[in-house]
């Protein structure tokens, strides 16, 4: 997905002449929110000057109207997960697919409010209605992290990929296990409570917000090295320990980072998604009960 | 040689790597420490975690060195003794040790199970910086919304139709089909609201005008044939063409009740019908209906034809022909009586003191004012007709030698006159009494006095001078009815037949309960009227000094203009009561300051 991080020369393909990267939000100066300005006001006027007797309802006219305009927006809006899985063509360009998805994505909230006719009750009409406004909710979520988090987890990552930062873990645990090799059994429980901790561990919860205790065995050793450093001596194990023990706390709380920067930037969607299909459902179910009892 | 130790590893595909080392020794360590004999590179060992001696009998002892145990065949223990031959699992924390004996050489297979750490693990790497796992699968979720949705909302609501379809009445409680309702019923109907069949009766046809008659059955005409309305409306536009090809795509008939009586609106009353529903194809309809008599109207307070009444024309046979005839154009009534008002509602002549003189019988003020002689119908929309005996006799009475004429039966009258003939001279009345003595004041007896004084000298004749008389020019009759003789000596005269329409306006609706706060003169001019073929009412511009159109519409001042929209007067379905109004706007009417009421009900 785009970023609005400023890349370096060497990415300079995806760059503009002048430096500036045009993000999903500004794609093309703006033109679907243009677009979409145009259509809300469009049928907000309507809406205010076309005298529906005998007072605005879905039923009408115009009500039909806007209800065939937001049908086909929903369905058109849903096709991003088409597109996104078909390789790029030369027009249409997922970035400006996703920007009219946005933007039309928002002005379908005033489309379909108006549509109602302000007519809201315990019924099939509302359960749409109201998935509705959840989905375009739930979107406005993911605009809002996909337009933050980006740059924040760019800065946190420092270009490591992923399998970058597992090597690193990897790599980590496996000097931290032979350091302890010949060290007495206290430290090795130590290294080893180190060893099996699970860095992806966790639920939502903790992953998201970033609550994690600082290790047990961490703390034990930063305060045995404490005691160790008066002693005289060189190249004491234990110290090597603590560094190496320092240097996976840091990898990992990257890579926690990372994992949290990630799971906001997704966990709108667990909502996004199947929020879309219970509309559908629920879509579908009002078209059909109204021309059922018609 | 007594212990063979081969080392086990594994290449990433799987493929065993075995390295073997023989120990002869009687007995061999098992530790971290790269000293050991089997030297496990595990933290969850000890230096020196075991030892393991052969035994004399040809079995092994394996003793913990530590407080910590190992595991054998599964259970944690920290010594046994075992018979290698036999074969034993032992584990050391991520170290599986397998005993076997092979010549008197106990062989020990050591493997490790485990990764060294949590990450280094095998890991499911794609997905694994994702929240895969930890919330259910987007896919299941939209499944399952998909399936509750459509189960809850479309199949249930389908199911109830099915089972519930062509029954009379429904069982009371929650349908599944309610789920549907597009918003509260009326008022009227809110009861049908857990019955959507009552009036959705087929599925993907749109509610038909029969699901409506079958409650409104006598309160429901049509407006005029569905031919003659095609005409009156006005040419669709190009708007109007898309909507009648949706509806007939959609099943939806045009022209049903359901155009104007929306439903589902909210509770409450059902809105009142505006104004424009008619004037759009009353404001011009001559040109479309070049042979209608109906003159074209757009709003009440500028543009409405002359009110047009149904005058009497004349009576023939019992039947009471009528015009429709415009105000304008100042139309009789021949309805067969010949009546001034102007003399009965003058103020300070003869009828005014005779009024007076009986008011202690009749509670007449000191005139005769309309309700007098005219009373209310029970609902009050109109009057009664007069009736001779009850409003007129008090004064005009019929009385012959203590009995009184019998009125609108002439045959009888002649009788009752021969038989008043027959019995003798004139008959002095009883309260004037052979003793009486006249005493002052007593009016009444002095006029008694004269009547029969006065009779005595008229009737002195036969019997059938009188009969002449009382039905020629200055006899009872005459005075009121228009009277033709008849050679008939049962019937030797024919009477004009009188009668008293209750209603003129029949294609507009007036109701006088409304009008209370007026008084009758300010739309019935009847002190000037002095023939009763004189036509009472009043024209619309006596109605605009109160009413004026739906939006405000007047050609002249009003001062407290009373909103006045077709379905005031007219009754789109053409019956002989009152147009529906919405008791909406009844309430509010009902909320302003109560009639000076000038129409009161006669005791």
């Amino acid at each position: 997905m785009a970023t609005q991080a400023p890349r370096r020369g060497a990415q300079s393909g995806r760059v503009k002449s002048d430096g500036t990267h045009e993000g999903f939000l500004r794609h093309k100066s703006f033109r679907w929110l243009k677009i979409a300005f145009i259509l809300t006001t469009t049928a907000t006027l309507g809406y205010l000057f076309i005298d529906v007797k005998p007072r605005p309802n879905g039923g009408s006219w115009y009500g039909y109207l806007l209800g065939i305009v937001s049908t086909l927006m929903i369905v058109w809006l849903t096709m991003l997960g088409v597109r996104k899985r078909i390789p790029s063509r030369k027009r249409w360009s997922l970035k400006g697919w996703t920007s009219a998805h946005i933007y039309l994505g928002i002005s379908l909230a005033v489309i379909g409010t108006l549509h109602t006719g302000f007519q809201i009750d315990w019924n099939v009409h509302t359960l749409a209605y109201v998935l509705m406004m959840l989905v375009i909710l739930s979107g406005l979520w993911g605009i809002t992290v996909y337009a933050k988090l980006p740059r924040q987890m760019s800065l946190n990552r420092e270009e490591l990929t992923e399998n970058q930062m597992l090597e690193g873990l990897r790599s980590m645990d496996r000097q931290l296990h032979d350091a302890a090799q010949p060290l007495d059994h206290r430290y090795a429980e130590l290294v080893r409570k180190s060893l099996q901790e699970d860095p992806f561990g966790g639920g939502l919860l903790r992953r998201i917000l970033g609550l994690y205790r600082t290790s047990k065995a961490r703390k034990t050793l930063a305060q045995l090295s404490e005691e160790i450093a008066f002693r005289p001596g060189e190249d004491n194990p234990i110290e090597r320990l603590d560094a190496l023990l320092e240097r996976k706390e840091n990898k990992v709380r990257r890579l926690r980072k990372h994992l949290q920067y990630k799971a906001r930037l997704e966990v709108w969607l667990y909502f996004h998604v199947p929020l879309t299909f219970a509309l559908i459902a629920a879509l579908s179910a009002h078209i059909v009960s109204v021309f059922f009892y018609w | 040689m007594t212990f063979t130790i081969r080392q086990i590893s594994r290449t990433s595909d799987g493929r065993e790597i075995v390295r073997a080392s023989n120990v002869d020794a009687p007995s061999i360590k098992i530790g971290r420490d790269a000293a050991s004999d089997i030297h496990l590179a595990d933290l969850a060992v000890e230096l020196h975690h075991a030892t393991i001696t052969l035994l004399a009998d040809g079995q092994v002892r394996v003793t913990s060195e530590t407080d910590r145990d190992f595991a054998l065949n599964g259970r944690s223990i920290s010594s046994a003794d075992l018979d290698a031959a036999k074969g034993a699992e032992l584990v050391f924390g991520s170290h599986r040790l397998t005993l076997s004996k092979d010549g008197g050489v106990i062989i020990i297979g050591v493997e490790r199970f485990e990764a060294v750490s949590d990450s280094a693990g095998e890991k499911e790497e794609i997905g694994l910086f994702t929240l895969n796992g930890l919330l259910a699968g987007r896919r299941m979720q939209a499944w399952s919304f998909i399936a509750t949705v459509l189960a809850l909302f479309l199949a249930w609501p389908i199911y109830t139709y099915a089972t519930t379809a062509g029954l009379k009445n429904r069982t009371a409680g929650f349908h599944a089909d309610e789920t549907w309702n597009s918003g509260p019923l009326s008022k009227a109907h809110a009861k049908l609201a857990n019955d959507c069949q009552a009036c959705h009766t087929e599925k993907f046809v749109a509610v038909t005008d029969n699901s409506c008659r079958a409650c409104h059955k006598n309160d429901a005409h049509d407006h005029s044939t569905k031919v003659r309305l095609a005409q009156a409306a006005i040419p669709v536009d190009f708007g109007g063409k898309v909507k009648s090809f949706f509806k007939s795509t959609f099943n939806k008939p045009e022209g049903g009740c359901v155009d104007c009586h929306t439903e589902h609106e909210g509770e409450g009353y059902l809105q009142p019908t505006k104004q424009a529903f008619c004037t759009d194809c009353h404001s011009t309809l001559k040109e479309r209906l070049t042979d209608t008599k109906l003159a074209n109207a757009s709003d009440f307070g500028t543009d409405h034809p002359q009110f047009q009444v149904t005058a009497t024309v004349k009576v023939e046979n019992g039947l009471r022909f009528f015009r429709r005839i415009s105000l304008d154009a100042k139309p009789t009534e021949n309805n067969g009586l010949i009546f001034p008002h102007d003399i009965h509602l003058a103020k300070g002549k003869g009828v005014a003191r005779m009024a007076q003189t009986m008011r202690g019988e009749q509670g007449w003020g000191a005139s005769l004012v309309c309700k007098d002689c005219h009373t209310p119908s029970k609902d009050g929309h109109r009057f009664q007709p007069v009736d001779m005996e009850k409003d007129c006799q008090a004064c005009h009475s019929l009385g012959i030698g203590g009995n009184t004429l019998k009125h609108a039966e002439p045959g009888r009258v002649v009788a009752q006159i021969r038989s008043f003939y027959a019995s003798g001279p004139a008959y002095r009345p009883a309260s004037l009494g052979e003793t009486a003595r006249r005493r002052p004041g007593e009016y009444a007896a002095v006029e008694t006095a004269q009547d029969y004084a006065i009779g005595s000298r008229i009737f002195q004749g036969q019997a059938s001078e009188a009969i002449r008389g009382v039905f020629a020019k200055g006899g009872a009759c005459y005075d009121c009815h228009i009277i033709t003789p008849t050679p008939s000596r049962g019937a030797p005269v024919s009477f004009k037949q009188v009668v008293q329409p209750a209603r003129y306006m029949k294609k507009g609706w007036f109701d006088h309960n409304a009008h209370k706060e007026e008084t009758c003169e300010s739309c019935h001019a009847a002190t000037k009227s002095a023939k009763a073929t004189d036509l009472l009412l009043p024209g619309i511009s006596t109605c605009r000094n109160c009413h004026v159109g739906e939006n405000g519409g007047k050609l002249k001042p009003v001062k407290d203009p009373l909103a006045s929209s077709c379905a005031l007067c007219h009754d789109y379905h053409l019956d002989t009561k009152a147009p529906w109004r919405s008791k909406l706007k009844q309430k509010r009417l009902d909320r302003r300051p109560k009639a000076k009421t000038t129409i009161p009900s006669r005791n």
